[in-house]
């Protein structure tokens, strides 16, 4: 979902880049805030993490691949959207600069994409399905998934203002690929919460519904 | 977990991700650039993708860049080493830059929580 520059006129990539720069700013103040100690070895980790798994593309048949995002990851781990935004600028910086994975005009439209809507959607997503549900794995998979279908529409949007994909045609094809890419997006999602929660449930910012037990007389 | 076991486990995970992806990673095209190849005839919506397909980028007006190490490698001279390298350098990168923010963060947040206290 890394847009290239070829893909959006310049002039609309600035917009994007002056939506996203907002967002960063209330990120950067969410991370002066609410930001600990104990949580920078957490934050720092799953940035690792989400460039690796970024970098990973898997088959999901029709000739198309797709990896994780990571935004309602870093979002549902870090219980805030913000945390997506703070995590997902920095590793499309260094994806854009260093490797040529999405663009330089791009970029904002990317961050935009994948940390903020993608952030939002995964976190307000899990947070509704935790207090309907309060099932880690269907409140995980569901938000994952849709933030990493909510964030394709977006980009189909985006494909057609800037005269690259019309919309229709755009609209169900990158509709279509991303609801099976978020498949991907939902496993390692539902997998990486558990883990973490196993490793490190003190720094984790929710938390797992205690099991009720029936009582035993004595 | 303490922190520093979580860190070296955390990044010893990614560092394996990002090696797995050098050699099993699906060479196909990901979401974005399938639906390209659809717009541009190249690819049936559900078919494969096939091997000479390619996405004519209109660069005219457009901003280019070239990146040091394109397609997460080092050339095509270096092989999987190269692709090796970048990752792990990426992985690090990613690790180190998110932690010296944070870091400076929460020292910030620290010295404006003393200097409130000292007035």
């Amino acid at each position: 979902m890394h847009i290239p520059d070829a893909f959006i006129p310049i002039p609309q990539g600035v917009v994007y880049w002056l939506i996203a720069l907002v967002f960063i700013a209330l990120a950067l103040r969410w991370a002066r805030s609410e930001m600990s100690e104990e949580k920078i070895p957490l934050i720092a980790v799953l940035a690792a993490g989400i460039f690796a798994l970024q970098s990973f593309n898997l088959p999901v048949s029709m000739g198309t691949s797709g990896h994780l995002v990571g935004g309602a990851l870093a979002a549902i781990i870090l219980g805030s959207p913000f945390a997506a935004v703070f995590i997902l600028t920095l590793v499309l910086i260094v994806q854009g600069v260093l490797f040529g994975d999405g663009g330089i005009t791009t970029m904002g439209a990317n961050i935009l994409n994948m940390g903020v809507i993608g952030g939002f959607v995964g976190y307000y997503t899990f947070k509704a399905l935790m207090a309907a549900t309060t099932n880690v794995n269907i409140a995980g998979f569901a938000a994952a998934w849709l933030a990493c279908l909510i964030p394709a529409l977006a980009c189909a949007f985006e494909m057609y203002f800037a005269g690259t994909f019309p919309l229709r045609e755009g609209l169900i094809a990158m509709g279509i690929y991303h609801a099976l890419i978020g498949i991907i997006e939902g496993f390692v999602t539902v997998f990486a919460i558990k883990l973490i929660v196993t490793a490190r449930p003190d720094i984790v910012d929710f938390a797992l519904p205690v099991p009720v037990t029936q009582g035993v007389k004595a | 977990m303490d922190n520093r076991t979580f860190i070296i486990g955390g990044i010893a995970i990614a560092i394996l991700i990002g090696v797995g992806a050098v050699f099993f990673a699906s060479g196909d095209p990901d979401g974005l650039e399938s639906t390209a190849l659809v717009i541009q005839g190249q690819k049936s919506l559900t078919g494969d993708t096939p091997p000479d397909a390619e996405i004519h980028e209109d660069t005219t007006g457009k901003f280019s860049f070239e990146s040091p190490m394109p397609d997460y490698s080092l050339g095509e001279q270096f092989g999987p080493l190269g692709g090796i390298i970048a990752i792990v350098a990426g992985t690090l990168l990613a690790f180190g830059i998110v932690l010296g923010i944070s870091k400076v963060l929460v020292a910030y947040k620290k010295k404006a929580k003393t200097a409130e206290a000292n007035q």
